[in-house]
């Protein structure tokens, strides 16, 4: 039982702090590492974390946690679950720990670099904690998928995707380099802590436990609550230090970061996010659209938390309003188009009752995407499998490093500069403008396609991409979640036509 | 004679994809070319129409015997395919 209340010595424990009597102040903290430059000395010891916590509290809650995620999953196991779930429900366990297990590790290291760098001696003790959740997050989150690698090979993408040059896998290291690993503790912590975290890594866990719940698979949900409680703490670490930047006339610096992490952190979700929610979720416990998931969570509450802070909306928000009404669907057809190259196996998600749901969601999704789907689906019924997989490659936008996609017929565009003598693809106007705000921090990364056209890739063909990405190395790539049943209700219609 | 890769927006497609080309190639090679990882595949054929290329954003097609070469399109430029 402690002696003391823990707001009697909180703050002079964590105020710990010395002056520096052999180096300088830039040596201990050299700017490129910590950031906040233009922000006076005296600032640091005022950042006052909004979430307090003491270690013997911390340790505490967390075996909490793992006592209760460890103990539902044990349970579960003998219930079977997983053999009885949804194939496009395990189509998104494979996606999610694939993409997310191995850079929960990254960001533990991103934490350290807070505890190492942050002249703030308020956040170096809460990024403390912040590094043990995440090695908490790596470590379950690749323990749980392990004892499905005997059922299903594909479950070794967990541990293996981020050491591999998949082309998921390219984007999701190009966006965690940028926002994660290669800023300075105070650029860091306002595009992955404030803006991936606070406004998409916490709110997609809490709908995305909920799926997992309504989907009968309560290890996961019990899993992602686990994490997200976790992710409601730490995400906060980046907001004091945009209040520092408001007050001492740096509001345009805050805005510029966010915009950046926003977008990027936008444009990955619609893969993890976007695809799995209106295609992959059966159908029967399928509640809220990607789009309005996005609209509750992000566009209301997290502007919310932006207008609260006297920040703006990005500049772009009118392009940001009609990407969520579209850009997944045309993600979702070209993964599923060009299913082996992905580590998991595509629900394509156009029964017809499935396209009703679109419809009824995205007013105007059968006269457009649909029509798409219209030639695909002609093409499994006759049986022409080998016109379902392209024969080359999309075209990949160098800052996304997801395909090009638009609307059909309606916004589909290639946006492209040549810069120093090399041209660059975009996807939309907000990564050219990412671009051009920094190119030398982009400018040498080579996407799927120019690794393609420089010669790494070789023999220059699908079996070599496929290859070079490690399908049927790692694991084998994606074919039809469903096996094509659903293609069966086409074919009967079709026979019924005569 | 040259490959040149291009990047080929099929109207009615949802994607730009990769299309080597030969230096040499009319217009109609072009777009027989884009057509053969488009129609068929994710965009339904006109049967009867004619294929036609120009550059992105301009508002007429290239004639259908200029060939790559000589259309002073760059490498990775993007090219729309219409039926006309």
């Amino acid at each position: 039982m402690a002696l003391l209340e823990r707001a009697q010595w909180y703050d002079i424990a964590r105020d710990t702090e010395w002056t520096p009597r052999y180096v300088t102040l830039a040596e201990l903290f050299p700017p490129e590492l910590s950031g906040g430059e233009g922000l006076p000395d005296e600032i640091w010891s005022t950042y006052d974390e909004p979430y307090k916590i003491s270690y013997r509290e911390y340790v505490d809650i967390q075996r909490q946690k793992d006592a209760g995620a460890y103990s539902v999953k044990a349970a579960l196991e003998r219930a079977d679950l997983y053999n009885k779930a949804d194939p496009g429900w395990i189509s998104i366990l494979k996606e999610h720990y694939a993409a997310v297990a191995l850079v929960e590790y990254g960001a533990s290291f991103q934490e350290a670099r807070f505890i190492r760098w942050s002249k703030a001696p308020g956040m170096r003790n809460m990024a403390t904690f912040g590094m043990l959740d995440e090695i908490r997050h790596g470590q379950i989150q690749l323990y749980f998928p392990h004892e499905y690698v005997s059922k299903d090979r594909q479950f070794e993408w967990s541990h293996a995707a981020m050491f591999t040059d998949n082309w998921v896998t390219l984007g999701a290291r190009h966006f965690f380099d940028d926002v994660m690993m290669t800023r300075d503790a105070l650029s860091t912590s306002i595009f992955a802590n404030f803006s991936f975290e606070t406004g998409f890594t916490n709110l997609q866990f809490i709908g995305l436990s909920g799926d997992a719940a309504k989907a009968g698979d309560f290890t996961f949900s019990k899993l992602i609550q686990s994490i997200q409680s976790d992710e409601a703490r730490h995400a906060q670490l980046g907001t004091p230090l945009l209040q520092m930047l408001i007050e001492n006339g740096q509001k345009d610096v805050a805005q510029k970061k966010i915009d950046i992490a926003f977008w990027r952190s936008y444009r990955l979700f619609t893969i993890l996010s976007g695809i799995p929610m209106d295609y992959y979720v059966p159908l029967e416990v399928r509640e809220a659209s990607f789009k309005e998931f996005m609209e509750e969570w992000i566009v209301t509450q997290f502007m919310r938390s932006l207008e609260d802070l006297g920040l703006s909306k990005p500049w772009y928000w009118d392009i940001f309003l009609r990407d969520i009404s579209e850009h997944h669907h045309g993600q979702h057809l070209g993964t599923y188009s060009w299913r082996p190259t992905l580590w998991w196996n595509p629900a394509a998600g156009v029964s017809p009752e499935e396209r009703d749901w679109l419809e009824e969601k995205y007013p105007g999704w059968n006269d457009t995407f649909g029509k798409v789907w219209d030639v695909m689906i002609d093409n499994f019924v006759h049986g022409r499998t080998d016109k379902t997989v392209p024969g080359t490659l999309p075209v990949i936008c160098n800052v996304s490093q997801l395909p090009i996609v638009g609307t059909p017929s309606q916004t589909l565009r290639d946006i492209s500069i040549v810069h120093e003598g090399r041209r660059y693809h975009f996807a939309s106007e907000v990564d050219k403008w990412i671009f051009e705000d920094d190119p030398e921090r982009y400018r040498h990364h080579k996407n799927l396609v120019d690794r393609f056209l420089g010669g790494d890739i070789q023999p220059a063909d699908l079996g070599g991409v496929l290859e070079y990405m490690g399908l049927g190395t790692v694991g084998p790539g994606g074919d039809d979640a469903h096996g094509f049943a659903w293609v069966e209700t086409y074919r009967k219609q079709l026979a019924k036509a005569g | 004679m040259a490959v040149i890769p291009l990047a080929a927006h099929f109207h009615g497609d949802f994607v730009i994809k990769l299309l080597p080309v030969d230096s040499g190639d009319t217009m109609d090679q072009v777009a027989a070319a884009a057509a053969a990882n488009a129609v068929g595949i994710h965009v339904a054929d006109q049967p009867g129409r004619t294929l036609r290329v120009r550059k992105q954003g301009a508002e007429t097609p290239y004639p259908r015997t200029t060939t790559v070469a000589d259309s002073g399109l760059e490498p990775t430029e993007c090219v729309e395919i219409y039926f006309e």
